[in-house]
């Protein structure tokens, strides 16, 4: 499974994204789990937030969903921060 | 369409309903998604529209003077993301051990009397609104936001940036962006979101300035210039004086934002480019300042302010909408045969923003 996040806005507007290839890893299980409840959870279109709040994009498999701070249910905040601290 | 609670500040519709039409059927859906919420609750909006500006009206002349106090209340979130979190320094309480905290706290009264002793204005909602602001946000959290009802600060990661609440100019940016939410109400999306991220820059920059008694000339023009760590090549993370300079760095890339409508940047990203954009309207205000000279908060600053509160600046201005505006409001508080005009009309020209 690839999970690719792209986190924009934010006060800095920078941007950021990563991907995590799950394929081969030992816990595999656990991130598999984490993005699928991250994604169901998410929107087909970008909400529009709150100022100066960061974007999400959750692509999975080739699915994708938007979410937005502070509105993040906790695996979707868990999935990005792990994607971005780990992925490449 | 989610649920938008009451937290959220209103947003509306930035283009004409044709439009917003064809771009709900966009196959981007950056474009597509602001466009048919916007039409959806086009109609939602109106009527909360009408409800503000009634309730603005019947306030002023009715209503008991607000305090010329602040009534400031800063929590901990402990590193969660639950809001508000566990209060830590209520109004008129002494400063404790945590230097955040007391930063925050700091910087809300230095907003609050920015707003209160240079344009008469009693807190961000004109009217005494209590200030609340939460620290210590999530783990390593590089940013700072307002929820529509309050700030929110994150500590930084350290490698990145450093505590949201170490530069003043943040704090009253995120104080303003409420300024706004009460007042034009500008729509956070595209040329509006742009000229809404620009008024929280402007005025987060003036009140560093009060704060340090500092003219135009004296100024660095800088957004956030305490807030990246050391090893980050950088100055700030946007310059009104350079758009575009601020920062140029292996990491964090280098500042996108330009100075002029020639190199404005069309993009579905954060917003529709709104902390990208914000650069020409940002420039704008520093040419028009350091024309005038002196302090920024008096001439520039006053015409922007009666702007931004004045009533006749929509939800969806765009940039050519605001800037007519400010000459108007130029000759208004200044005179018709002041330097104050001219100064604004030849800041906009220099930005390549056409008043019609």
């Amino acid at each position: 499974m690839r999970i690719h996040v792209r986190r924009t806005g934010g006060f800095a507007g920078i941007e950021r994204a990563a991907e995590v290839d799950t394929s081969g890893r030992p816990d595999a299980h656990e991130w598999h789990a984490l993005a699928e409840k991250a994604v169901a959870a998410g929107r087909g279109t970008p909400p529009v937030g709150v100022p100066d709040g960061f974007s999400y994009r959750l692509t999975v498999d080739g699915t994708t969903v938007y979410c937005s701070d502070p509105r993040l249910t906790e695996e979707q905040r868990k999935l990005i921060s792990k994607v971005l601290r780990e992925g490449a | 369409m989610t649920t938008h609670g009451g937290l959220e500040p209103v947003f509306c519709t930035v283009v004409p309903p044709h439009v917003l039409d064809r771009l709900a059927r966009s196959d981007d859906p950056a474009l597509s998604g602001p466009a048919r919420r916007t039409l959806v609750r086009d109609s939602e909006l109106r009527s909360r529209r009408r409800v503000t500006s009634e309730f603005r009206l019947a306030a002023a002349p009715a209503a008991k003077a607000p305090s010329d106090q602040p009534l400031r209340t800063v929590y901990d979130a402990g590193h969660g993301t639950d809001l508000p979190g566990t209060k830590v320094r209520g109004e008129g309480e002494d400063p404790g051990q945590d230097a955040t905290v007391n930063r925050a706290y700091a910087g809300l009264g230095a907003t609050f009397e920015h707003f209160l002793k240079a344009y008469g204005r009693h807190s961000i909602d004109g009217d005494g609104l209590p200030l609340d602001a939460t620290v210590h946000y999530d783990q390593d959290y590089n940013n700072a936001f307002w929820n529509g009802e309050q700030m929110v600060f994150g500590d930084g990661d350290g490698e990145i940036f450093v505590d949201f609440t170490s530069s003043i100019d943040v704090i009253g940016h995120e104080l303003t962006h409420g300024v706004t939410q009460y007042t034009a109400n500008l729509t956070y999306y595209g040329q509006p979101g742009a000229l809404n991220e620009s008024m929280s820059d402007v005025f987060g920059a003036l009140i560093k300035q009060y704060t340090l008694s500092q003219t135009a000339a004296e100024a660095d023009w800088l957004i956030g210039a305490e807030l990246l760590a050391p090893s980050v090549t950088g100055q700030a993370l946007r310059s009104m004086k350079a758009p575009g300079t601020a920062y140029d760095d292996d990491v964090l890339g280098k500042d996108p934002q330009p100075a002029t409508m020639d190199d404005y940047v069309r993009t579905g990203r954060d917003n529709g480019g709104v902390h990208i954009n914000s650069g020409i309207p940002n420039h704008a205000f520093y040419l028009a300042a350091t024309a005038l000279g002196g302090f920024a908060w008096e001439k520039a600053g006053q015409i922007w302010y009666d702007v931004l509160t004045g009533g006749e600046l929509t939800e969806k201005a765009f940039f050519t909408d605001f800037a007519k505006l400010t000459v108007k409001a130029a000759r208004e508080r200044f005179g018709d045969g002041g330097e104050e005009f001219q100064a604004v009309e030849k800041a906009w020209e220099r930005v390549g923003v056409r008043i019609l």
